[in-house]
C-alpha cells in the first residue's frame, strides 16, 4: 500500500516573482515586467476564476492571443459548476496530471482543490489511489472514464458511455467530462512544452503512478485503432443548432466552407462549443508568426501520430484548401519526412509530434534545435500551443465518437490503422511512395506492363477508361467535336508520361488529370480559359432556386430515354464548366465527393458547394420541361 | 420549426444523406410543412436520378474505336 507523501504545505501558493519569470525549459525569455499587462483581459479572467494567474498562462504572454485562447477554454470548462461540479472537474485534472507525472499540473490542480475546501487528505488519496479516495460511485466512474480516455483515447468505446449512463450520469455530464479530459491534456502539453515555474509547492507522486492504473499507453495501440474504425458514433445526441440560433456556426461555414462534425456533435453544450470556436480562431487564424499551412501541418502530423483518422481527414482537406496538393497533404499524413516540406518545417513537425505523443522525451534541447532552424521564440510558442490544441481535439473526437466528415487517405488507413502493419512512428523513408493501396486499383498490373513498354496493355487501359476521359474533356470544353479531338492528344500524352506515374493516386485519377490539362491547354490556346480552380464566391452559396412548380411524378416514364438524355446533355452544356465537371463526375461517373475533390485538386467542401449549385442550376433548366403544368401544356 | 433558409443551408448534405439523425429529423419536419421546400427537394432528387440514369455523353464505340486505333497506330509506327 502506498503512503501519502504530500508535504504539509502543499496548498501554499508560491509567490512568483514576475521579474524573475522565464519560460526556462523552453529556453524562452518573456518580458520581465508584466505590470503593464495587469489590465489585459485574460489575466483578469484568470484572477476571477482561480484567484491568481498561473505561470502556465504567463508563459504564453509573448503572444497574448494564445493566452486569451487558453483562458477562454478554462473559463468555459473549469471555472464554473456545470453538469459536473467544479471540484469534480479539478479532481479529473489532478488525476490525469498525476497519471502523466506532470508535477506542474499536479501542483496547480492540487492547490486549486485545496482552495476550494477539499481536505489535503482527500487530495493525497486521489494522487495515490483513486479507488480508495472514497468517491461516490458515479464520481468514481466518471474519473476512471476520464483516466482511460487520457491514457489511450483509442480504447474508448460506446460501451464505456453506456456504463456511465448506467451509473446515473447524464449526457451533458459525459460531454463535460470528455472536454475536461481534453483540457487536462491541453494543460499537460503546454506544461511540458513551456516548462513554467510551479505555482504551488510541489507534491510528491507515488513511484509507480496511480494505483490501479495501467501505464499510459503511448504510442497508441494499432489493434485498438483498427477496432476503433468499426465503432459508430457519435456517443451522445447532438440536437440541431442552426446558424441563425448559433451565429458562430455561420462564421465556421464561412472560414472552413462547412461545419465539421467535430463541432456539430457538441451542440448539447453550446457554451463549451463557443469557447472552443473562440480558442480555435485565436490560435489558428492569425498568420503573424506561423502560417496557417504550418499550423495545419502540425495538426495533421500530430493527429496521424495519434492514429486519429477523423482529424487526419479534416486537416488533409484544410491543407488542400490552403493550396497544398492532395498528394502532398496525404504524404504529410503518411510520413512527413517524405513530403516536400522544407527541412525547417519537417523539424517543426518532429518537435510537435514528439511533444504530443512522446512527451516524456521532450527536452529543452528540442527547442534549441528548432531555434537553430531559424524559428523565433514566438513561432516555437505557437507550435507548442497548436500541439496542445491537437491533443485537445484528438481527445475530444475520440471521447465523443465523432463521425468522419471525409475519408482519410487510403494508405494512411491501410498502413497506420491496420493492425498487421501499423506503427505510430514514421514509416520507413524507403520503399513507401504509394499514397493509395495499389491492391485496390484494378489497373496496377496493366500499368506496370504499359510502363515497361507493352502497347497492348496500354491500349487495354485506355479502353477501360474511354468514357471517363471523354466526359472529363467534354465537361471542360463543352463541345463534343472538340472533346473528341482532345481525346487523341490526351491518349498520346498519357503514353508519353506513363513512365512518370508513381502510383501516388489511382491510375484513373491520373488519367483525368492528363485529360484536364489537355482540355485547359486548348482553352488557353484560344484565350478562352474559364478557371476551374477559382475560389467559390458568395454567388455559389447564395444561389436560390426560382422554379417552384411541382414536377411530374415519374418524369422518366413520360419521356423516352433518348429524349431524356438529350435534355440532360443540353442542360449540362449550358452550365459553367466548373459546375458541369463536378456534376458529371459525381452524378454520371458516380465518383464519391472525395474522389471528385482529389481528381480536380479541390477541397471536399468546395466540391459540395459547387455540386449543389450545379445540380440546382440543372434543375432550373429541366423544370420547364418536367413540371406538371409543362406536361399539361404539352397535352 | 426551422426556417427555409436554415433548411437550405443543410440541403447539400441532406441530398447526399450525410446528416446526423437529429438534423435530418428537423429537416423532415420542415419538409412536411413547407410546400416550396418540398418541391425543391423532390425535384432535386429527380434531377439527380435523371442525370445519373441518362448515360449522357456516352461516346459510341464507332466514334472512339477509330480514335484509339489512330493513336495506337501512331505509337506503333513511332516504335518501329
Amino acid at each position: 500500500m502506498k503512503a501519502a507523501r504530500t508535504c504539509g504545505c502543499a496548498s501554499e501558493r508560491i509567490q512568483s516573482n514576475s521579474s524573475e519569470f522565464r519560460g526556462d525549459r523552453a529556453g524562452m525569455n518573456f518580458p520581465d515586467d508584466l505590470k503593464g499587462k495587469e489590465q489585459f483581459d485574460p489575466l483578469v479572467v484568470f484572477r476571477e476564476g482561480l484567484g491568481f494567474v498561473p505561470n502556465l498562462a504567463l508563459a504564453q504572454c509573448a503572444l497574448p492571443r494564445l493566452m486569451a485562447a487558453h483562458v477562454k477554454l478554462e473559463e468555459a470548462i473549469t471555472f464554473r459548476d456545470g453538469a459536473i461540479s467544479r471540484v469534480e472537474k479539478e479532481r479529473i485534472l489532478l488525476s490525469i496530471a498525476a497519471d502523466r507525472r506532470d508535477k506542474y499540473c499536479v501542483a496547480l490542480s492540487g492547490g486549486v482543490l485545496a482552495s476550494l475546501g477539499v481536505p489535503e487528505s482527500h487530495i493525497d488519496a486521489l494522487l495515490n489511489d483513486v479507488a480508495r479516495a472514497g468517491l461516490a460511485a458515479p464520481d468514481q466512474a466518471l474519473l476512471e472514464f476520464s483516466l482511460k480516455l487520457s491514457r489511450n483515447a483509442l480504447s474508448v468505446r460506446s460501451e464505456d458511455i453506456e456504463e456511465l449512463r448506467t451509473a446515473g450520469i447524464g449526457d451533458e455530464a459525459i460531454v463535460e467530462a470528455v472536454v475536461v479530459t481534453a483540457l487536462a491534456l491541453y494543460r499537460c502539453t503546454l506544461s511540458v512544452g513551456l516548462g513554467p515555474e510551479a505555482d504551488f509547492s510541489p507534491r510528491e507522486l507515488p513511484l509507480a503512478g496511480n494505483a490501479g492504473a495501467d501505464k499510459p499507453s503511448r504510442p497508441v495501440s494499432a489493434t485498438e485503432s483498427h477496432r476503433r474504425t468499426e465503432q459508430r458514433g457519435p456517443y451522445v445526441p447532438a440536437p440541431y443548432l442552426s446558424q441563425n440560433a448559433f451565429p458562430p456556426f455561420a462564421l465556421v461555414q464561412k472560414s472552413h466552407g462547412f461545419i465539421p462534425n467535430f463541432f456539430r456533435t457538441q451542440t448539447l453544450r453550446p457554451d463549451l462549443l463557443r469557447a472552443e470556436l473562440d480558442a480555435v480562431s485565436l490560435i489558428l487564424m492569425s498568420e503573424d508568426f506561423l502560417t496557417r499551412a504550418q499550423k495545419e501541418s502540425i495538426l495533421l502530423a500530430g493527429s496521424s501520430a495519434n492514429l486519429n483518422s477523423y482529424c487526419v481527414a479534416v486537416h488533409c482537406n484544410l491543407l488542400r484548401g490552403l493550396g497544398l496538393s492532395a498528394d502532398e497533404a496525404d504524404q504529410i499524413a503518411v510520413d512527413h519526412h517524405l513530403s516536400n516540406l522544407s527541412a525547417a518545417d519537417i523539424a517543426l513537425l518532429d518537435f510537435a509530434v514528439k511533444l504530443g505523443t512522446r512527451f516524456e522525451e521532450s527536452a529543452r534541447k528540442d527547442t534549441a534545435e528548432l531555434q537553430s532552424f531559424g524559428f523565433s521564440q514566438e513561432q516555437i510558442l505557437e507550435g507548442i500551443v497548436v500541439t496542445a490544441l491537437n491533443s485537445f481535439a484528438n481527445t475530444l473526437q475520440m471521447g465523443l465518437g465523432i463521425e468522419p466528415d471525409f475519408a482519410p487517405p487510403v494508405l494512411f488507413a491501410e498502413n497506420k490503422l491496420n493492425p498487421s502493419s501499423a506503427r505510430a512512428t514514421p514509416m520507413p523513408r524507403e520503399g513507401v511512395v504509394h499514397l493509395v493501396d495499389t491492391t485496390l486499383d484494378a489497373d496496377t498490373e496493366l500499368v506496370a506492363q504499359a510502363q515497361a513498354g507493352n502497347l497492348e496493355c496500354f491500349e487495354e487501359l485506355v479502353r477501360r477508361h474511354t468514357q471517363l476521359i471523354y466526359r472529363a474533356l467534354i465537361a471542360i470544353l463543352g463541345d463534343a467535336a472538340d472533346a473528341q479531338d482532345a481525346m487523341q492528344e490526351t491518349l498520346l500524352s498519357a503514353f508519353k508520361h506513363i513512365g512518370g506515374f508513381q502510383g501516388r493516386s489511382k491510375f484513373s485519377t491520373w488519367l483525368v488529370s492528363i485529360a484536364r490539362n489537355a482540355a485547359l491547354q486548348r482553352l488557353r490556346d484560344r484565350r478562352n480559359l474559364e478557371s476551374l480552380d477559382q475560389n467559390d464566391g458568395a454567388e455559389d452559396c447564395d444561389f436560390r432556386p426560382r422554379q417552384i412548380a411541382a414536377w411530374e411524378e415519374n418524369p422518366e416514364q413520360n419521356h423516352s430515354k433518348t429524349e431524356m438524355r438529350q435534355l440532360v446533355e443540353r442542360g449540362l452544356l449550358q452550365l459553367p464548366a466548373k459546375y458541369r465537371i463536378i456534376v458529371m463526375l459525381r452524378d454520371i461517373e458516380q465518383l464519391s465527393t472525395d474522389e471528385v475533390a482529389r481528381q480536380l485538386g479541390l477541397t471536399v467542401p468546395a466540391v459540395k458547394t459547387r455540386l449543389l449549385r450545379g445540380r440546382l442550376m440543372l434543375r432550373e433548366w429541366l423544370a420547364p420541361h418536367l413540371t406538371r403544368s409543362a406536361r399539361g401544356a404539352a397535352r | 420549426m426551422i426556417t427555409c433558409d436554415e433548411f437550405f443551408s443543410e440541403f447539400a448534405d441532406y441530398l447526399e444523406n450525410q446528416l446526423s439523425p437529429e438534423v435530418r429529423r428537423e429537416l423532415e419536419m420542415h419538409l412536411s410543412q413547407c410546400r416550396a421546400c418540398h418541391v425543391l427537394y423532390d425535384s432535386s432528387q429527380k434531377t439527380i436520378k435523371i442525370v445519373s440514369e441518362s448515360n449522357s455523353f456516352e461516346l459510341p464505340e464507332k466514334v472512339f474505336d477509330p480514335i484509339i486505333d489512330r493513336v495506337m497506330s501512331k505509337l506503333r509506327t513511332e516504335r518501329s
